[in-house]
């Protein structure tokens, strides 16, 4: 075992890890900005400087050398070195800035040079609050700068791709953005450009930064440089939320962070599981706010007369009695249960109670694959978040050809989610007749065709777990607040700093942006007391709770085992490498 | 990922058809150059010098062309290109003037020779005359401090100590189809046994 001396501090270690990454490990703080985890470190920034030395020993006998005072013997490197991509020796000793002056010293005068062509007006930069740059002036930077004489200008909001715009003048050239295409993401659109002063990234002439992956470089961007087009100048970072959640827009089930304001949500942003995606998300996932956020189904509503072009708001009583009153007029060989992909294994679950004790039937559900979408990253062909867990369930999956049977038999449809018709599996003809009550989110062309709506809260909503392609089991947290949830009372909301100093009677504060939803749990408990069952689901907790005694695949699995584990992997890795 | 690549042929076979290409030869002479290196990365500077060489200049579309003949991402090969000043970027005259006006140039009239010559070819520095002659440019150091002021011809050649009449002479070489030659200019030594003596005695 070889060690190290860390600010007057043994630590013992082995292989060859990089300086830099095992000072964080041990949680000492050291300064830097090009660096990153999973990429090379060509360390550029020059930040991460440390004091490094080695004991001296006699080459003959192995002794360490003693000085006068029967101290070890240190022999310094001639310079301070960077230390994210100094490998680790045996006998080293690292001074960082805590102990040494000239780190200190070299910090100061680093950032003084990076500083020198960056524009000093944080308070309309849109990475203020959240930049590595400004924590680590703040912390190691020094008091003014000798640089008097006019900055360098630059280009400021060039579109480079669609998603992506660049304010040159904000970039320090740590490369990060230009070793994600080269390294992660490997589309090669980005490079440096120019040279000396008026170096910044950009993308070969002509070409356009369209990399699916492309908003990535704006998490990794550690100044205001790379930015959202989207996003930028919406909300200062410390006005919003973040809620931990996952990306449901296809079946990788990457994990993201929801970041919401007076619950909205105004942009997701990867977080990290080693086991899942990384450090990465796709800019499709990102896409989600428009899901989560607009066209949503609030109040259940209904068609009055089966001619009628649109559907009317109705209470939830009436959407209740209303269901009731059109199960109990059919007979259950005419009536269809759909669960779905896109719902969560809660969600299902409580469906598939619901149907089985009620409707006397099991539902059936449909995957939704696009062959060819995925790649080997974190695009998959299936575009539904759940769909092993269905399987798992023990759903009864149906073909296009089966599906488009049963519904054609079928006189009352209950669905779960899925847009059939946008999909192109249904036409709205095939459902003219039929009377079709539509348990979704959003006014998807289903909603829109269908005989009864009722909204059901969705995945940044209620706390609900998803199992991904390769059946890791993954939970998410209500970010979002509907008409019957607050966030002081859940103790599973975040409560950010206009929650919790605002009333909602403050002008940033809009009521209509809480959705009139439930929980499917609720509302199909709600329902099953109108036939004398109870079904009492509270939260998702519950749920999950009764599925883990039921189905042996999901047996110990808690939200806090999920919570603890990142995730919880329901098969075996032999059975899973046996079926790949 | 497989799926990117085959975006990346495409766009690189769409580049293919470039207003510019190379000949047989110089093809046959770029696998050459490739067996040279340990990578194919670095063989993007020799061929971008053979494509300057041929169509002058390595713009935007002569960069494509030199990323499609190396099935090398075109960010590269135009991060390279803009990285070092000897590329053109753009179309240049027939003789690039490079005037030094770095410090040691600037004290000895770096300054001076520039202005001479904008007055005398009537452009500005950064700019081509109008006959496609002569392009002038400001540039930094060339490494010659020691003959300053001094400017270098496309790329190639020093000419040193340069006065007005300097400037006169070489103008009039180049527009008759002449370069000036190499100067060969030693440089001033200190006499090394006055050297040998002072460094003995402070020895002893």
């Amino acid at each position: 075992m070889a060690e190290i001396v860390i600010d007057g501090i043994p630590y013992s270690f082995e292989g060859k890890p990089k300086l830099l990454d095992f000072i964080l490990s041990k949680n000492k703080d050291v300064p830097f900005f090009c660096y990153h985890p999973s990429m090379s470190a060509p360390a550029n920034c020059r930040m991460c400087m440390v004091k490094v030395g080695q004991y001296v020993k006699n080459r003959e006998t192995g002794d360490y050398e003693l000085d006068d005072q029967g101290e070890r013997r240190i022999r310094w490197f001639p310079k301070l070195q960077t230390s994210c991509n100094m490998d680790m020796m045996d006998d080293m000793i690292v001074h960082t800035h805590e102990t040494d002056d000239l780190v200190k010293r070299a910090h100061k005068d680093t950032l003084e040079m990076i500083l020198i062509n960056h524009p000093l007006d944080c308070p309309i930069c849109d990475q203020a609050g959240e930049c590595p740059l400004q924590i680590q002036t703040y912390k190691y930077g020094p008091e003014g700068s000798r640089f008097e004489v006019k900055k360098q200008h630059k280009p400021k909001h060039v579109q480079l791709g669609p998603r992506v715009t660049l304010d040159a003048e904000r970039c320090i050239n740590c490369t990060r953005c230009t070793r994600f295409t080269d390294e992660i993401s490997q589309s090669h659109q980005l490079t440096i450009t120019r040279r000396g002063d008026k170096n910044h990234p950009t993308t070969a002439p002509g070409t356009v930064f369209d990399d699916p992956y492309s908003m990535n470089t704006i998490d990794l961007c550690p100044v205001g440089a790379l930015t959202s087009t989207d996003f930028r100048f919406k909300a200062r970072v410390w006005e919003m939320n973040q809620t931990p959640g996952l990306d449901i827009t296809n079946g990788k089930g990457v994990n993201v962070d929801l970041w919401t304001r007076d619950n909205v949500v105004l942009r997701i942003t990867p977080r990290h599981n080693p086991h899942v995606n990384e450090y990465w998300m796709t800019d499709k996932g990102r896409d989600a706010i428009h899901l989560y956020n607009e066209q949503r189904l609030s109040t259940p509503a209904i068609r009055l007369h089966p001619n009628d072009s649109s559907l009317v708001m109705t209470s939830w009583d009436n959407a209740y009695q209303t269901t009731q009153e059109i199960v109990e007029s059919t007979d259950t060989k005419q009536i269809l249960v759909l669960g779905s992909p896109y719902a969560s294994v809660e969600e299902n679950g409580a469906w598939m109670q619901f149907s089985e004790s009620i409707l006397k039937q099991s539902p059936s559900y449909t995957t939704h694959i696009e062959k060819e979408s995925g790649d080997d990253f974190l695009l998959v062909d299936d575009q539904a978040p759940n769909t092993y867990g269905c399987e798992l369930l023990g759903l009864k999956k149906r073909t296009k050809a089966a599906f488009k049977k049963a519904v054609a038999e079928a006189k009352v449809i209950l669905s779960l989610h899925d847009d059939y018709i946008e999909r192109g599996w249904l036409s709205e003809e095939e459902i003219k007749g039929k009377t079709w009550i539509y348990f979704g989110t959003n006014h998807t062309q289903m909603a829109k065709a269908a005989t009864l709506t009722i909204p059901i809260t969705c995945a940044v909503e209620h706390t609900a777990s998803y199992v991904n392609v390769d059946q890791r089991i993954q939970r998410t947290y209500p970010a979002k607040e509907t008409k019957y949830t607050n966030r002081r009372l859940d103790l599973e909301m975040s409560e950010g700093r206009l929650d919790r100093f605002g009333t909602k009677f403050d002008h940033w504060v809009n009521e209509d942006h809480k959705v009139d939803c439930k929980p499917l749990w609720e509302i199909v408990g709600d329902l099953s007391l109108l036939w004398g069952h109870t079904l009492s689901y509270r939260h998702g907790r519950d749920v999950l709770d009764a599925l883990a005694s039921n189905i042996p695949a999901l047996e110990g699995v808690t939200y806090q085992a999920m919570d603890d584990q990142r995730g919880i992997l329901l098969t075996s890795s032999e059975t899973q490498e046996a079926s790949s | 990922m497989s799926q990117k690549s085959s975006d990346n042929g495409a766009s690189l076979s769409q580049n293919g058809t470039s207003a510019y290409t190379f000949t047989k030869e110089q093809l046959a002479e770029i696998e050459v150059l490739k067996t040279k290196y340990p990578e194919v990365q670095a063989v993007t500077l020799p061929v971008l010098w053979m494509a300057q060489d041929t169509f002058g200049h390595v713009d935007p579309e002569v960069q494509r062309l030199v990323a499609y003949t190396l099935d090398l991402p075109e960010s590269h090969v135009h991060g390279v290109a803009e990285f070092y000043t000897q590329y053109f970027k753009t179309p240049k005259g027939k003789h690039v003037l490079d005037v030094c006006t770095c410090l040691s140039c600037h004290l000895c009239g770096g300054m001076d020779t520039l202005g001479y010559l904008e007055n005398k070819l009537g452009i500005k520095a950064g700019e081509t005359t109008p006959d496609g002659e002569f392009t002038l440019q400001e540039a930094e150091c060339l490494g010659a401090c020691g003959y300053a002021p001094m400017m270098q011809i496309t790329n190639d050649v020093y000419v040193n100590h340069l006065t007005p009449e300097k400037v006169d002479q070489v103008l009039d070489q180049l527009a008759s189809g002449d370069t000036p030659d190499f100067e060969s200019i030693p440089m001033p030594l200190v006499s090394t046994t006055s050297n040998n003596e002072a460094a003995g005695g402070s020895d002893e």
